[in-house]
């Protein structure tokens, strides 16, 4: 009973546990967007970058339009390098009162004077300040692209009525010039925010028209977290398919725990149905107590999956850091709803695994409970009908694939029918199996192993249940583990290719995939004009809006140079690299090209500075560095389109002969004085990539343990089930002379049996569940191609744990069993 | 004098960066708290200074505070009285800095707007109050040419010659309540006090620059959500800046600005102590018909409440109703607000109201209109 709790406490846990994570991390996000929207209904956005302030000087002053608010955002780190990043809210606290009320009602005390005032000041949560260890009147120092400000804070802030002091968290406000001075953005805001009212609306709207500069547009404030949502929505299903995963696995556990407590009683339901109790009421007292499992089980699920929310909302928030947006709050947000799905989800495994074992009770006539073969008959007979059963299932599932176009959350139901398909022919398989391996076994382990191969066999209707179990299991973690490997193969070989410089200079961005911090103009001259240094080409990246969407643009000058081929999924006829500097053309990644169904030849509207411009998609190239896909043009034509002259960063290839060491070493010491900048060889930022890279796939591999601890317990308690049925059998061989040593070694002869069959089992089904995370989730998720790079490794790992998972299982059977009294045993007979 | 208690009240209510609305609040501001603000580091006025026109028309950012004043009387064609105030306030939240201004936003200069319509016929108040800083465009003061505003509310001459302050055009809008006037000046400057240096208390430096003009030719436009009227009448300019506190025990002041038929006008004002009694800083200037004025000190006026009247809004009782008298010139003034709650709830309560003068000059019968100005009445130690 203990066994049943664990495994629906696990099961649970782990669906709770990234429910949690993923809710938390969308709970955060959207909290700290509402936190700054405040009660702005729309805002004026840039077309691409920020806006220029006079915009809204126009709009106060020449329309006289009132309920706007100037905002300018960003985000910075306290301390260090490494310290907490902190959002900066940039606001004019004279246009505030409408929107938000950070910096003070009428009873604030805020010291206007020194907030706008020449000095950098600004305001924190009261959390924040303890958390930082500073009080109000105390210097924060704040990094940002390498370089180091220092803040007074002038006062610390509680938060607005209705909202939570989260809400506050890693908030700076400050006003609006020390923002354009932090941010470096002179006369630049984010966005203008406004409340426009119900009535007279198209009259407002017109209104704002007058003043709205080329590419800007008025959009409803919900749209900013909405955006932001899309972009890790794939990521949060995958997270979310994934501890289904677990717990389909948990359900087959929960099945077999509870078969085992029907089996342990099966004596005891006999003499009940004995004295007269009816089947319906033996089945209901089953699904009951299935029912206190599920709902003790979960309970503890449901506790520990708080638990393990903590580690994967930590890991799941650093993942969104790396990949998406920079994200401020970070704590782990209880809902009634994420801890309700779990006890649904646990409560409702339980009673429907509970099924199929109350029935199996019922069934038992008093006479025959003590009989087994039935059952085995049964299963034996009933083979066909699992195959036929199974195939529907296999053929459903490829349907359900196949007719489900994009939708990842179907596509998982897909192959979810596959694997229950492919659970169906394990007995069948198993058993082929088994009467295959039985010779074999016999030449190696004599009596003992052909009696071990033949007791899978005839007990299929308990062992199969648990080779199923161990086989799914093992077959999703070598599944996933195929995938992350193909990816990262994929990932490193195009690393290989698109990394050809010697050496990359950056400076410190917040996102990791995302850098658009900038390089000082003057450090950048510096570095170009460097002893050793040969050629050097800039890399910025922006925000643009092509056809009506915000979009990350990689802005790249042409290289001298021939590139790999290979590095493009598909080109024009003609020469796209001249086409890209000579006129209107621009490349797309894959992602992009998939996402937004975009082909080689297509026009794209690319918003301007002069206004919306048509570009021509030359080539699709590939690209794994963002799944929300990207742009790239050429420097020239974005200096002849937009306004911005930063670059993010150098790729610099060495001059003949120079040691590429040396070369970092003087250009480190050369920028040592000014802005602190990531100087790093091709190999070490490869490497940083692939850092970010596994990061990001930890969630998954502890997904992966989890999964396997459930299979584990899985076949614990499936073997236990099965030992504790053939303890007549066992009797009967010991009275016949077994020794309790042959007993031991037969017992888990036989259970390292069906680890080794499940692990044989799980290589197809491993391989397919890879194909189908490669070439359907991943695709229908990012649209990315990947090669299938199957690692044998991986396999063997997988056979390796199937049969070291069922060793370790029937060990405490084995031992139990070859130490029963025969004749106690013997006594029911 | 007169409104200098604004801008350093102002200094207070500058802690609250989102002044409180106008209907909601209740919040009453300390005098003595707002006059104990530190001048240390700004500019003073020591003395009597020549001025510099038309730059002086233009803001004084080194003194503490500044306002350029507008009050004015209004007729429609059918002869529907309005009265008007507009005026904008200058704050400097920090004494003069040399420290780099790392963005056009970065500023130490506050501005707030007033702007108050009264419409006796209806007897509808509206009251509208505003502010932003002194940068980025969005506000400010600047001469020549002459232009004050705070976002789309401004006075700005438009005369050919830009150093000329008239003729100047009014423009404000709040809520579909609005004024769009154009200003002549009919009389030339008058500066009040001792040559425009006009002491507001003992001590070196306690005094503002300050300089009015009396009777301005005003035509225009007043909006209100009922429609639009086209106006003629008067107004009355008054410019003042200055760094320097009032005296500990003053609570308030009644400030009057008369324009007589027989072409001469009146400003005076009295100071009142927390005890009642009328402090010796106080008096004003008499303007003759052909623009030649002189001092009047507070002996030769006598000043009598006739009626109160109390604001339903903050329960201030306020006087209502006046016989100001000159013995010396043998004029004796009956001053009466046009409509009684002339109240502007901002973030500093006061009454700034239109009045009607009747009343006898040597013996003869004198008529005028005017602005009244009474402050510290609501309650607080103000």
């Amino acid at each position: 009973m203990a066994l049943s709790i664990l495994g629906v406490a696990l099961g649970v846990a782990v669906v709770v546990g990234i429910d949690l994570a993923n809710s938390s991390a969308r709970t955060a996000f959207r909290l700290s967007t509402e936190t700054v929207t405040g009660r702005a209904t729309h805002a004026i956005v840039p077309g691409g970058g920020l806006l220029q302030d006079d915009t809204y000087r126009q709009l106060r002053t020449e329309t006289g339009f009132r309920n706007a608010a100037p905002v300018l955002e960003g985000y910075t780190r306290a301390g260090a390098e490494t310290g907490p990043v902190l959002q900066i809210l940039g606001i004019d606290p004279l246009a505030e009162e409408p929107f938000r009320s950070y910096t003070g009602g009428p009873q604030g005390n805020l010291d206007l004077g020194a907030f706008m005032g020449p000095s950098l000041t600004g305001l924190i949560s009261r959390s924040t300040a303890d958390r930082l260890g500073i009080q109000s009147g105390a210097s924060l120092a704040l990094y940002r692209e390498g370089k180091t400000s220092t803040i007074v804070i002038l006062d610390v802030m509680d938060p607005e009525p209705g909202f939570s002091e989260a809400s506050l968290t890693n908030l700076l406000i400050v006003d609006i010039a020390t923002a354009q001075s932090l941010l470096n953005a002179p006369g630049q805001l984010s966005r203008i925010d406004l409340i426009l009212n119900e009535d007279g609306r198209a009259a407002q709207l017109e209104k704002l028209d007058r003043v709205l500069p080329s590419g800007a547009r008025i959009e409803p404030a919900s749209t900013r977290s909405s955006t932001l949502d899309q972009m890790t929505q794939a990521f949060s299903l995958n997270l979310t398919a994934m501890s289904l995963l677990a717990m389909v696995v948990g359900m087959f556990l929960i099945y077999n725990t509870m078969t085992f407590s029907v089996v342990q009683r099966r004596s005891l339901i006999g003499r009940l149905r004995g004295i007269g109790v009816t089947a319906r009421e033996i089945s209901g007292l089953i699904l009951a107590e299935a029912a206190v499992v599920g709902l003790i089980g979960s309970t503890i699920g449901m506790v520990s999956g708080i638990f393990l929310g903590h580690v994967l909302v930590d890991l799941v928030t650093r993942s969104i850091n790396d990949l998406y947006f920079t994200v401020r709050i970070q704590e782990l947000n209880l809902s009634w709803l994420g801890l309700g799905k779990g006890l649904l989800v646990g409560m409702g495994a339980t009673v429907l695994a509970a099924f199929a074992p109350a029935r199996e009770a019922t069934r038992a006539i008093p006479s025959t409970v003590l009989r087994r073969s039935e059952d085995e008959t049964r299963i034996e007979t009933h083979g066909g009908l699992l195959r036929g059963i199974g195939f529907f299932l296999a053929l459903l599932g490829a349907l359900i694939l196949w007719m489900s176009g994009s939708s990842i959350a179907l596509s998982y139901v897909g192959i979810l029918f596959i694997i229950l398909a492919a659970a169906l022919w394990i007995p069948s398989f198993a058993n082929i199996g088994s009467r295959a391996l039985r010779p074999l076994m016999g030449r190696f382990f004599g009596i003992v192993g052909r009696m071990a191969a033949s007791g899978i066999h005839h007990s299929l209707s308990r062992s199969a249940v648990a080779i199923a179990a161990l086989t799914v299991a093992v077959a999703a973690t070598s599944g996933v583990g195929i995938m992350v490997d193909s990816f990262r193969t994929t990932v490193d070989t195009w690393l290989r290719y698109s990394l050809e410089a010697d050496i990359y200079v950056s400076p410190p961005g917040m996102v990791f995939r995302r850098n658009d911090a900038t390089i000082d103009t003057q450090v950048e001259r510096q570095i170009r004009a460097m002893d050793g240094v040969a050629e050097t080409y800039s890399v910025r990246t922006a925000r643009v809006q092509i056809e009506g969407r915000m979009t990350d643009m990689v802005v790249t000058e042409p290289r001298n140079r021939e590139l790999e081929p290979g590095r493009y999924k598909k080109r024009s006829s003609y020469d796209h690299r001249e086409a890209m500097v000579s006129r209107d053309v621009i490349m797309v990644s894959e992602p992009y090209a998939f996402r937004y169904n975009t082909d080689v030849g297509d026009s794209l509207q690319v918003m301007t500075a002069s206004g919306p411009r048509t570009f021509e998609v030359g080539a699709i190239y590939y690209d794994y560095a963002s799944d929300l896909g990207v742009v790239q043009m050429a420097r020239s034509r974005y200096e002849t389109h937009f306004t911005d002259r930063y670059v993010s960063g150098l790729a610099i290839y060495a001059a003949d002969g120079v040691d590429i060491d040396e070369l970092i070493d003087n250009l480190k010491s050369a920028t040592a004085d000014g802005q602190g900048l990531l100087i790093r060889s091709n190999r070490s930022l490869r490497q940083a990539s692939l850092d970010v890279f596994d990061q990001t796939f930890t969630v998954t591999a502890v997904l992966r343990l989890l999964t396997i601890l459930v299979a584990f317990i899985g076949v614990l308690t499936a073997l236990m089930a099965l030992q504790l049925e053939r303890a007549r059998e066992l009797s009967v061989l010991r009275a016949n002379g077994m020794t309790p040593g042959q007993v031991q070694r037969m017992v888990t002869t036989q259970t390292g049996l069906m680890g080794l069959l499940s692990g044989l089992l799980s290589v197809p089904l491993g391989l397919l569940l890879a194909w189908l995370l490669i070439f359907v989730i991943n695709q229908r998720s990012f649209g990315w191609t990947l090669q299938f790079d199957v690692d044998l490794m991986v396999l063997f790992q997988a056979v390796l744990l199937a049969v070291i998972a069922a060793l370790l299982a029937g060990w405490i059977p084995g031992r139990s069993m070859s130490r029963m009294n025969a004749t106690e045993a013997l006594r029911f007979e | 004098m007169r409104r200098l208690i604004l801008l350093l009240l102002l200094l207070s209510a500058a802690g609250c960066t989102t002044p409180p609305d106008a209907e909601e609040s209740d919040d009453t501001l300390n005098l003595a708290e707002a006059m104990g603000g530190d001048t240390l580091g700004y500019a003073r006025a020591v003395g009597p200074q020549p001025f510099d026109f038309p730059t002086d028309f233009g803001a004084h950012p080194t003194f503490k505070t500044e306002w350029w004043y507008f009050t004015g009387n209004l007729w429609s064609g059918d002869k529907r009285r309005f009265g008007y105030e507009f005026t904008v306030f200058r704050s400097a939240l920090r004494p003069p800095d040399s420290l780099a201004r790392h963005s056009e936003w970065s500023t130490n200069q506050l501005y707030m707007g007033h702007f108050s319509l009264a419409d006796p016929e209806t007897g509808t108040f509206h009251a509208h109050e505003r502010f932003s800083r002194g940068a980025a465009g969005l506000a400010g003061a600047a001469s020549p040419p002459f232009r004050v505003w705070l976002e789309d509310w401004s006075m700005e001459t438009v005369a050919a010659d830009p150093s000329s302050l008239f003729p100047l055009q009014l423009q404000v809008e709040a809520d579909g309540v609005g004024i769009d006037l154009m200003l002549d000046a009919t009389n030339p400057i008058v500066l009040q006090g001792e040559r425009g240096w006009d002491p507001k208390g003992d001590g070196n430096g306690n005094a503002s620059y300050y300089f009015s003009f009396t009777r301005i030719e005003t035509k225009g436009t007043i909006t209100l959500p009922s429609g639009r009227f086209n106006v003629e009448g008067s107004s009355w300019k008054d410019h003042e800046w200055s760094t320097s506190a009032l005296g500990k025990d003053e609570v308030g002041w009644d400030w009057f600005a008369l324009q007589l038929d027989d072409g001469r006008e009146i400003m005076f004002y009295q100071l009142r102590r927390e005890d009642g009694s009328q402090s010796p800083f106080t008096g004003g200037t008499l303007v003759e018909a052909d623009g030649s004025y002189r001092h009047i000190t507070r002996n030769e006026v006598k000043l009598q409440v006739d009626g109160t009247w109390e604001s339903p809004v903050s329960g201030a009782i306020y006087p209502s109703g006046w016989t100001l008298s000159l013995p010396g010139e043998d004029l004796e003034l009956h001053v009466t607000p046009v409509m009684q709650n002339q109240e502007l709830n901002v973030s500093v309560r006061y009454f700034e109201g239109a009045v009607d003068i009747e009343g006898t000059s040597n013996g003869q019968p004198i008529a005028g209109v005017g602005y009244v100005e009474l402050t510290g009445y609501d309650g607080s130690t103000l």
